[in-house]
């Protein structure tokens, strides 16, 4: 009897570890079964077809195996078995990506107490149920930089996602992305801790902030380097210093492991900004907003720096005053990488008329292409793996009812890894993966 | 003491010298620059006509400020004529933006370059955009170059009844030229956003709902009592007889907040009655037919739930912001696709830009409903003949027709798509020179 009722307890544990696995799974967007693991073949047939590398293809065809493009062409072979996705009539392009952008981090974007804060992890406010992601994957994004705010100089470190909307948190990081980290300059630093009688109250305050922040990461990297040295010689008494992952954060900057993605507006900080970045050995990926850009474009380009930029934002701040919307064009036509953001939950569900309003200031229909989707994969550092329609890339696509450079275009599908997360036609949302109500 | 008042001083002489940097840039007045007599022929455009079809390769002649002819190839066009050739371009009236803060703002973090709110009490209508009206600002001819010759310009929606429009033409050699009609309609707010702060702990009335409405209902209860009050004052002072003449006694003393309320209480101007959601939007009509106010609608964003009731009061609605964010429940569109439902439900329609600095992009929100739904003659109108009529202007607005103003625009493609360019702009016949403290500054350093 007693051994009974122990197994009888046993049992009512499974019975309620599993209610409260069944519990867990429904508080996500959609059952982790759902995720689409076996990616089905995929021809996508008769579009248009954008490849931002090499051209248009009328009517023409993607191949999708597991999840990459396999091929692209008039023509292509795929097996009789794959599901076909008639896109005649429709424009077919990469999913667009959003190199700027602060969704889905539970309105935790700053962490305001400190101007320096390297090792804030975005990744731990990221909120995959946020229904932002959904809303900019309906505007036909597939991929987002999720960046901390602008209050600190340097801010905390970026995250990644693909817009998978209805799976689960772990299934919405990109993949190997690798790891950005946010600075900035100018107005927010100086406001945030100005207000508050702090250091830095001026633009003079920032960058000494930032020069005392690397001063401290070299001297840091330097008791680790001691550390090493000694351990190498094999001084079995050598004690390691102890680990600061502020510091740390730091020195990842100085080894260059992170982007440094730097928001940005006025033409005598990003001169500043590479100034720092000269004298402390570490590369600057991106200047972001960069109304400014245009003045130094030259400068930025020859150091190899891109530009995540609005079309024709200005004028709500000081230094967003001389904000001009061929901003974009005059840095492009200087060399300039640049990419058109959003930096907003609005703006990103519609970038596609943010690319038509640079062809409409000056850009290429081919520049503005690529400043919505291969310059913003190069900003995250993800260019080898999506941005355009190339053997070999992530089949991150989305599919368009008309050319997408426009006031009108609709996103008809959107594919991220080869499987449809979006579909218009669909009743509700238009999501394949997510269940309302579970 | 004297550190602060250094302090302050030196905050006071920064803000002077910030002040000075957003002043329109040498050179661009936002007066019309060219002769005002020129007699001005486009010819060769496909014209939008608005209210008689598209007319192709058409001519379209501006004499002394108005449209004097609008046809085909064959209109005549009159001797010594400047003949403008736009074969190929798009012609079409200037479009209006029916609410803007143009004018009271030019960096939007900076206090001392604003004025869109006098944020002191809820109930402010005595608030007039024309005292503040900034006529210089460089926000006008950015704003103008894209097309838009004519804009409300509203106080912002932090009060129930925040003061009054003004409507304006985005050209003109100063303030009184460009106000073209002052006090034009009175917003009234209804969104919930209105309440002073909402910090349980330091809750002062209006803290809710009730007490907004409550509050609205006395403001207008009061302004019925001052004009019976005067209307009592005036029939005795009027009276045939003496004793009654000298019972009026003084006359009530004027009340600028109350008498700013009078010509709303008969409907002799409109009010502008903003709710997003159905419950505010049912609370709100409830209380302007109580004091039988005129009414325009204004956003209805997310009162998709009362369309039919919408179309059944036969009011027109300025409908927006479409970038308004949905519902958490609600499908992408919900609100993308609100100018297309109302539309169909035969309600009048108007689109406007809410902002300032981004009022050029007015055409292309107009632009984006046509992707969800709304046919694109319909919002055509809805950015010309529509608002033109809510703003009972169609006499001189909203279409290219004879006798009309000449505020005619000449793009490169459809007015309402981002990749357009507008290579001419004219006001009042005159043609506006493309340049603003933005071209100015593109034109320094692409090179």
């Amino acid at each position: 009897m007693a051994r009974r009722s122990h197994l009888y307890g046993v049992a009512l544990l499974l019975v309620s570890c599993l209610l409260s696995t069944l519990a867990f799974a429904q508080q996500q967007p959609s059952g982790q079964q759902s995720s689409p693991a076996i990616h089905n073949d995929v021809v996508i047939k008769g579009g248009t077809v954008l490849t931002v590398t090499h051209g248009k293809i009328e009517n023409g065809s993607i191949y999708i195996h597991n999840g990459k493009i396999a091929e692209v062409g008039k023509k292509v072979n795929a097996p009789a078995g794959a599901t076909v996705i008639d896109a005649t009539g429709k424009f077919v392009m990469p999913g667009i990506i959003d190199s700027h952008s602060h969704i889905a981090l539970s309105n935790d974007v700053n962490e305001p107490t400190s101007p320096i804060t390297p090792h804030m992890m975005m990744h731990d406010a990221f909120d995959y149920s946020d229904k932002a992601i959904y809303r900019a994957l309906a505007g036909g994004v597939t991929t987002s930089l999720l960046l901390h705010g602008s209050a600190n100089m340097i801010g905390g470190q970026a995250v990644v996602i693909k817009h998978k909307y209805g799976l689960g948190r772990d299934e919405l990081i990109f993949p190997g992305a690798p790891q950005s980290i946010k600075f900035a300059s100018g107005e927010n630093p100086k406001r945030v801790y100005g207000q508050k009688n702090q250091l830095p109250s001026t633009r003079m305050g920032n960058f000494e902030v930032m020069r005392a922040a690397f001063i401290e990461a070299r001297e840091y990297m330097r008791t680790w380097d001691d550390y090493d040295a000694k351990v190498k010689k094999g001084d079995k008494d050598a004690t390691p210093p102890k680990k600061d992952l502020k510091l740390e954060a730091l020195a990842d900057v100085l080894r260059g492991k992170l982007l440094v993605q730097i928001h940005c507006y006025r033409a005598d900080e990003f001169l500043t900004e590479m100034a720092l970045a000269k004298e402390f050995g570490y590369k600057i990926r991106a200047f972001h907003h960069a109304l400014e850009a245009y003045k130094v474009a030259d400068k930025i380009a020859a150091n190899g720096i891109a530009v995540a930029t609005w079309p024709d934002w200005w004028g709500f701040k000081y230094e967003a005053w001389d904000g001009i919307p061929w901003n974009a064009v005059i840095s492009a036509h200087k060399g300039v990488r640049v990419a058109l953001k959003s930096d907003s939950e609005d703006v990103t569900r519609r970038l596609n008329q943010e690319a038509g309003k640079g062809i409409h200031y000056g850009l290429t229909e081919d520049e503005a292409l690529k400043a919505i989707t291969l310059n913003p994969a190069w900003i995250i550092g993800v260019e080898d793996r999506v941005g355009s329609i190339d053997v070999g890339k992530d089949a991150d696509i989305s599919i368009w009812n008309s050319y997408p450079l426009s006031s009108t275009a609709l996103v008809d599908k959107v594919l991220i890894d080869g499987d449809v997360y979006f579909d218009r036609s669909l009743p509700g949302l238009g999501l394949t993966q997510y269940k309302e109500g579970q | 003491m004297l550190k602060r008042t250094l302090i302050l001083l030196v905050l006071v002489a920064t803000a002077a010298a910030q002040s000075k940097k957003p002043k329109s840039p040498a050179g661009v007045v936002n007066s019309a620059a060219p002769a005002a007599n020129e007699t001005i022929a486009l010819k060769g455009g496909k014209l939008l006509t608005i209210t008689h079809g598209v007319i192709e390769n058409g001519v379209v002649v501006m004499q002394n400020g108005r449209i004097t002819a609008v046809g085909g190839a064959g209109t005549a066009i009159p001797a010594g004529a400047k003949v403008v050739d736009v074969t190929g371009m798009t012609v079409y009236p200037g479009l209006i933006d029916s609410e803007t803060h143009l004018g009271l703002t030019e960096v939007s973090a900076d206090r001392m370059t604003n004025d869109e709110l006098e944020a002191s009490d809820e109930i402010m209508p005595h608030m007039h955009v024309y005292d503040a009206f900034h006529a210089e600002t460089a926000l006008i001819p950015v704003t103008r170059i894209n097309g838009i010759t004519n804009a409300i310009v509203a106080p912002a929606s932090g009060d129930t009844l925040p003061g009054q429009d003004s409507f304006i033409q985005l050209a003109g050699a100063s303030a009184t030229e460009m106000l073209t009609v002052r006090d034009i309609a009175m917003p009234l707010n209804f969104t919930g956003q209105q309440r002073r702060n909402q910090n349980f702990d330091q809750a002062k009335f209006p803290f809710t709902r009730m007490g907004m409405a409550t509050q609205l209902r006395q403001a207008f209860i009061d302004a019925q009592d001052y004009e019976q009050k005067l209307a009592a004052y005036e029939k005795k002072k009027s009276s045939a007889d003496e004793k009654e003449r000298d019972r009026a006694g003084a006359p009530p003393k004027r009340d600028l907040k109350l008498e700013a309320l009078l010509p709303y209480l008969h409907g002799k101007k409109p009010v502008v009655l903003a709710a997003e959601q159905p419950n505010d939007l049912l609370t709100a009509l409830e209380l302007a037919n109580e004091f039988h106010l005129k009414v325009i609608l204004n956003h209805v964003t997310h009162s998709a739930s009362l369309l039919d009731k919408i179309a059944a009061t036969g009011l027109p609605v300025i409908v927006g912001p479409i970038y308004e964010q949905p519902k958490e429940s609600e499908r992408y569109d919900a609100v993308f696709s609100m100018p297309a439902k109302l539309a169909k439900q035969g309600v009048k329609i108007a689109f406007a830009s809410y902002d300032a600095h981004q009022s050029r992009n007015l055409p292309y929100a107009a632009g984006y409903a046509v992707g969800f739904g709304l046919p694109a003659e319909e919002a055509l109108k809805a950015l010309t003949i529509n608002p033109a009529q809510i703003w009972g202007l169609d006499k001189d607005l909203g279409s290219l027709e004879v006798g009309k103003l000449g505020n005619v625009v000449v793009a490169n493609g459809d007015p309402l798509d981002v990749k357009t360019d507008v290579k001419h702009v004219f006001i009042q016949g005159q043609e506006i020179p493309l340049v603003s403290k933005q071209t100015q500054l593109r034109d320094q350093y692409w090179k």
